[in-house]
């Protein structure tokens, strides 16, 4: 088993090599580069604070300090010149060039590029430094990401277990009025888009016009004397009621449609009914025998679960006001910061590769007859 | 077919439910069809700049004309909720439905045929490999680089010309391969499986309003970009769970039947694994539509640009973040979503049992 | 059902913690920061939040005071005594005897100089205020008197004697305890520095100062000011405190040096909501740019107004339109009246400001009177008159359009506008244009895009018709780089191409040669007719800031000019 996953994990290292390389790329197709608008048009005001010229100059002093001058890759496939704006005037006196634009010109940049450094300095294990802060970006994620994981750890495991009990309780035979009052009410929540839920999660729980039962934002105050553990944690769940609450309300809906087909689809098998035939009380009957056998679906949701999630808290993120990861990327997005949202964007396709190998890895360990054929 | 067709007819007589969430959608259906012919009294992009953020059901609003209130800029709240089914329709639904025919086609290919099932002789797959940048060079980036400049016709026309004339020359330089060297007639097994998987992996790892950032910078933010944008983002969703399925039903006897009596792999898949996996796409496809009836109030929110213009129940409820007392902004739009979102549950719900039930038989 | 009675029990516990507000000390003002500061290098900060924050713990020579929305003298004695010479301008400054550094030593020329050093040098992360200090050329010393010294600027300008005291004074002996940096001089760091760029001590200076512990580290961040940065807790709140026994205490008649509250803590709340919520509910002192409509609702509340005063400033922030005179279809003045008397602007201010805001003729402050020019009326909604001027400029309207031959091709009039995505008062403001346009018979497309695209369209002239704010001080009102047509290539500030000879020599004579306020004036005004007139680049309106602060405080010194009130200057009212 060990074997499967480290070979699952050898043979993913190729992916995300071509993954990387894809992203930031693409990441620099992005209109605009960090610093343009910092440099080149700050905030214009009734009075020149230094002159055009200068400020273009500083820009590309500053681009060179940061190695931004250099051009992307081993290649370049400049933009097609354009051939002519007036091709009338292009008629009367043929040039010989006009039409090359018609064969792509490749221009050959050797190792000087931005992509190789940035490539040799994460094979080295320099994830190189944010353009905004100049922390190194590895220190930058490893401050937000605390914060995300566990509030995203926490709704998992809230939103998994709220799921099986009300699953468990809809299978059983006496609980179909539960059943009819729920599903729906769960559909009704899911169409809810995030924003208002989180909006209104806020106006409604966190308002004195209202009810005020939470703090609005963040995740604690300053206070001057240290906290024990036990009043820091307290504080800490304090602040994260709202978010968590937000979080397990919009993905509760599908994950318990999901538990519940599952279980009543296992409810219905071979197994169960001979369960049943033996005698056993219904939820023994549920507890023992169909859940078990209902939750191997469930590898697929969890292993899903976390790596959508970090965008979807983005929302959770900012209206909150909880520095995580969601809001690292927004912000490095729209300053163009170039490292901070490659560097985010692998991470979560690590996260991602790794949870897919694990669910494979658990289905096969769950389930023999899957086993068989990786082996 | 029959037999579904017979079943639906048969939920349609036994449950309400059923019956009253399909005449709500075909109602809301004619409606959207309808609209433009009805004598609203505002147009739902009108700006009654006199009475903005009236509150609903006052004597100020009825005596306007606006009995639903207005929003900031005195839209008309009543005439954007009735657009706005018409958008719910008329977007979300095309791009969901795009959403799953790729994610429904690429899924069962790659469920289908693994990383070994799909073999093609090896001067095909270079007719493939060389042809298909050509056809984005000429065929799309350099016409829309002249569109841009305006350069006029001329050119695209050169530049397809050239396109044509290299694809001939690619077709007969392959043939000729395989006519004359054994070497290219050797097949080759193409990885569909791994290739649709790491695809998916990717568009699912790149957050959505990245996509949209980097696409805005060859296209202007419009309501094409974010169709085509929204369809971008979300067919790998339905495309792992149709890969899913079509491998569990690979195994299933009566498809293994099928296979052994030499179907071709096109009528395998459209006869005998489609109908089979319509159950769970369909789930899919009524949870992918109701997130996608409110997206946009989130899109916004981001800073994104979706037009200001399109008028959607999304545009509505999130434009109660400039004054949080005004409830009925939320209420009205934020109700009839989701209405809409439940009655395509009940139907999805019903519909799939429908389906679960033959799949058993 | 037992254990539906235990989480029952655990729930209503929890709910009776979380009802207990934590108890907040009165000393302390809470105020909310939208954007966490990415670093608090006084040198090369980037944001207004970063500003107010480095404000606290650093100090410049000048620097406006807000309570009386003047220039005034902070780390200096006196406002500099400025001679002119053919292509030099001297300022000579004193720095104020008491003023010392968190070590208790003094604050001397040479610390300028330093600071002038760390400014121009190459190698270091200086670039944002490299170009705002370019034209000070040497810095000479005084031999007699420590504190004294004189800048040596080139060329002259009016706004100059503001610029030469608006940077922040860093402490050499903190900052270059190892003195790297001693052996260059100010006058060698212009021109081409390519030479230095090899220097092995300066390299060792940039390997140091460039790294973020010169914009997070308490222990570093250690100015003049009066207060000292506590914590930074990422993400979530910065706190400063006060220093125990700071000089600027035992200063007199300085006003405006002042650091009263205990402590200050900064909470980032980046949305605006989120942030109106955690005001109701007493969790914040001071919020500033409500939204108009949340602004409104508090205005009506009783039991939040008898814990929170509400003050709306003038700010000195207005929205113009800017329409684009190099596309042929707007090269015509009058058809940019006529759009001009399509914009709505009385609409837009109700609209979307709620009233909040003055409508403006140019980019002049109405607030400041002497130089607005009364004489003109702001443009209105006037359908007929934009008929009349779109006749009167060559367009026909025929099949529900308006066309016009234009280099011997039929084009028709439409108008594309461009805003910065998400910003709402700049969407309704389209949304109006939009609608008024459409009665006339002008097809408008609204189109938001994202903010560096639409930075990048304005430079390269890629646009019909904007939307955009500037900010502006009432102390200087040089528009050369705005509106002179010199700036009008690509790449410059003058986006709209706007400029006529006349305006061109009127903006000349403002920047350089304007001796009395009546002359300047005059010109102001003039400029403001020709702007009106030319509808190129056209005002709507300035802004009313909306601010609360909690009742405790008293002395905020609330003012147009960012961040709309001093923090520094709050006292405790005693009950």
């Amino acid at each position: 088993m060990v074997v499967y996953l480290l070979r699952r994990m050898l043979l993913a290292i190729p992916t995300l090599w071509l993954l990387g390389t894809l992203v930031f790329l693409l990441s620099r197709m992005l209109p605009g580069s960090f610093g343009e608008e910092r440099f080149l048009n700050p905030e214009a005001s009734f009075y020149s604070q230094s002159s055009q010229g200068s400020r273009e100059a500083a820009f590309i002093e500053y681009r060179q300090r940061t190695g931004q001058h250099l051009p992307l890759f081993y290649f370049s496939f400049p933009p097609v010149s354009q051939p002519n704006p007036h091709p009338e005037a292009a008629e009367e006196q043929p040039s010989p060039s006009s039409y090359s634009y018609l064969l792509p010109q490749f221009t050959w940049n050797g190792t000087s590029n931005q992509y190789h450094r940035w490539l040799s300095g994460i094979l080295t294990g320099d994830f190189s430094t944010s353009y905004r802060t100049g922390q190194p970006v590895l220190e930058m994620i490893w401050n937000s990401i605390g914060n995300t994981f566990w509030l995203l750890l926490a709704a998992m495991v809230v939103t998994l277990a709220l799921a099986l009990e009300l699953s468990i309780l809809m299978a059983k035979k006496r609980m179909q009025w539960l059943r009819r009052l729920l599903l729906p009410s769960l559909f009704v929540v899911d169409s809810i888009p995030m924003l208002v839920l989180a909006l209104l999660l806020l106006v409604l729980l966190a308002n004195p016009d209202f009810l005020q039962l939470f703090p609005v934002y963040g995740m604690g105050y300053y206070v001057s004397e240290s906290l024990s553990i036990w009043q820091a944690m307290g504080q800490r769940i304090q602040f994260m009621a709202l978010p968590l609450l937000a979080l397990v309300l919009v993905n509760l809906p599908y994950i318990t449609n999901q538990v519940y087909s599952s279980l009543k689809a296992s409810l219905q098998a071979a197994y169960t009914r001979t369960a049943r035939a033996k005698g056993l009380p219904e939820h023994l009957v549920i507890r023992r025998h169909a859940l078990r056998n209902a939750l191997l679906p469930l590898i697929t949701i969890v292993s899903d679960f976390f790596p959508a999630l970090v965008s979807g808290s983005i929302l959770v993120e900012t209206i909150y006001a909880i520095p995580g990861i969601g809001r690292l990327l927004i912000e490095s997005v729209l300053a163009r910061d170039y490292p901070v949202l490659v560097a985010i964007i692998l991470l979560v396709l690590v996260v991602r590769i790794v949870a897919y190998a694990l669910a494979d890895t658990a289905y096969a360990w769950a389930d023999p007859r899957i086993k068989r054929k990786l082996a | 077919m029959r037999h579904i067709w017979q079943s639906i007819k048969s939920l349609w007589r036994s449950k309400w439910g059923f019956k009253t969430a399909l005449l709500y959608l075909a109602l809301l259906l004619l409606l959207a069809l309808v609209l433009p012919l009805l004598p609203l009294p505002y147009a739902p992009n009108y700006l009654d700049l006199r009475h903005p953020f009236l509150s609903p059901f006052t004597a100020a609003a009825m005596a306007s004309g606006h009995p639903l209130g207005t929003d900031g800029l005195g839209r008309d709240l009543l005439a954007n909720v009735l657009y706005g089914a018409r958008t719910a329709f008329l977007i979300s639904l095309p791009v969901m439905l795009g959403a799953t025919l790729i994610g429904v086609a690429l899924g069962t290919m790659a469920g289908y045929f693994g990383n070994g099932g799909l073999k093609q002789p090896l001067h095909r797959v270079m007719c493939w490999a060389l042809g298909v940048p050509a056809l984005l060079y000429y065929g799309l980036y350099l016409p829309l680089n002249f569109s841009k400049w305006d350069l006029g016709y001329r050119h695209a026309m050169l530049s397809m010309v050239l396109l044509l004339g290299l694809l001939i020359l690619l077709w007969l330089v392959s043939t000729g391969l395989k006519r004359w060297f054994p070497y290219w007639r050797k097949a080759v097994a193409l990885p569909v499986d791994k290739a649709v998987m790491r695809l998916t992996e990717t568009l699912t790892s790149i957050p959505r309003f990245v996509l949209i950032l980097v696409l805005a910078s060859f296209i202007p933010p419009s309501l094409p970009l974010l169709v085509l944008l929204l369809v971008f983002t979300l067919w790998p969703a339905t495309a792992r769970l149709a890969r899913a399925e079509m491998l569990r039903i690979r195994q299933l006897p009566y498809f293994e039947a099928a296979q052994s009596i030499g179907n071709r792999p096109a009528r395998l898949i459209w006869r005998h694994a489609l109908p089979n996996l319509a159950g769970p796409v369909l789930i899919a496809f009524t949870f992918g539509l109701g997130g996608l009836l409110a997206l946009e109030s989130s899109l916004s929110f981001l800073n994104i640009g979706v037009p200001a213009t399109l008028v959607s129940w999304g545009r509505t409820i999130s434009s109660i973040r400039s004054n949080t007392a005004a409830w009925w902004l939320v209420v009205f739009p934020g109700g009839m979503l989701s209405l809409t979102v439940l009655a395509l549950y009940t139907c999805s719900y019903y519909l799939s049992q429908v389906f679960s039930s033959k799949s058993s038989l | 059902m037992r254990k539906i009675n235990v989480a029952l029990t655990c729930f209503f516990l929890l709910l009776f913690t979380f009802c207990s507000q934590p108890e907040r000390a009165p000393e302390e003002v809470r105020v909310r920061m939208a954007v966490e500061p990415e670093t608090l290098s006084p040198v090369s900060y980037s944001n207004a939040g970063a500003l107010q924050i480095i404000n606290l713990l650093f100090h410049s020579l000048l620097s406006a005071d807000l309570g009386t929305n003047e220039i005034m003298p902070y780390l200096a004695k006196d406002m500099p005594t400025v001679v002119r010479n053919d292509s030099t301008t001297l300022f000579t400054y004193e720095i104020r005897e008491e003023a010392e550094w968190t070590n208790g030593s003094p604050v001397t020329a040479e610390d300028v100089a330093f600071t002038l050093k760390v400014a121009k040098a190459p190698l270091l992360n200086n670039e944002s205020l490299k170009p705002q200090l370019e034209f000070i050329q040497d810095i000479r010393m005084d031999a007699a008197n420590p504190r004294r010294f004189t800048f040596v600027c080139s060329g002259y300008a009016p706004e100059m004697e503001l610029l030469t005291g608006d940077f922040f004074i860093l402490p050499a002996y903190l900052y270059d305890p190892e003195n790297l940096l001693q052996h260059i001089e100010v006058a060698n760091l212009n021109g081409d520095l390519s030479e230095l760029e090899n220097d092995e001590k300066l390299k060792a200076f940039a390997a140091k100062f460039n790294s973020p512990d010169y914009g997070r580290n308490p222990k570093l961040l250690q100015g003049s000011g009066g207060y000292t940065l506590e914590n930074w807790e990422n993400g979530q709140y910065l706190t400063l405190t006060r220093k125990k026994d700071w000089w600027g205490n035992n200063t007199s008649n300085t006003q405006h040096l002042t650091a009263i509250p205990q402590r200050v803590s900064f909470q980032v709340i980046p949305d605006m909501t989120t942030a109106v919520l955690a005001l109701k509910n007493r969790q914040l002192d001071v919020l500033e740019g409500i939204p108009a409509a949340e602004f409104e609702q508090l205005k009506q509340q009783d039991s939040f107004l008898k814990d929170y005063a509400l003050h709306t400033p003038d700010a000195y922030e207005f929205t113009y339109a800017g329409i684009n005179t190099r596309r042929p279809k707007f090269a015509d003045k009058r058809t940019r009246q006529a759009i001009a008397h399509l914009l709505g602007i009385e609409s837009v201010i109700k609209v979307s400001q709620q009233n909040y805001a003055t409508p403006t003729v140019g980019p002049i402050p109405p607030s400041v009177t002497d130089f607005y020019n009364t004489s003109l009326r702001p443009y209105t909604f006037d359908p007929e008159k934009a008929t009349e001027l779109l006749k009167a400029a060559g367009w026909v309207k025929e099949n529900g359009g308006w066309h016009k031959h234009i280099n011997g091709k039929k084009e028709q009039l439409t108008i594309e506008v461009i805003y910065r995505a998400g910003s709402h008062s700049y969407e309704n403001a389209a949304s109006i244009l939009q609608q008024n346009a459409d009665q006339v018979g002008i097809p408008v497309q609204v189109l938001g895009v994202e903010s560096s695209l639409l930075a990048s369209k304005s430079r390269q002239h890629d646009f019909d018709l904007f939307f955009r704010s500037l900010g502006g001080n009432p102390f200087a009102f040089n528009f050369k780089p705005l509106l002179h047509s010199n700036y009008a290539k690509e790449g410059g500030l003058n986006y709209t191409g706007f400029g006529t000879p006349e305006s061109d020599r009127i903006l000349d004579r403002i920047s350089s040669t304007v001796t009395s306020r009546e002359e300047q004036a005059r010109l102001l005004k003039r400029l403001q007719e020709i702007m009106y007139e030319e509808a190129a680049f056209i005002s709507m309106y300035y802004t009313k800031e909306r601010v609360a602060i909690h009742r405790r405080f008293a002395n905020a010194k609330i003012s147009g000019l960012k961040p709309n009130y001093d923090v520094s200057a709050f006292t405790l009212k005693e009950d």
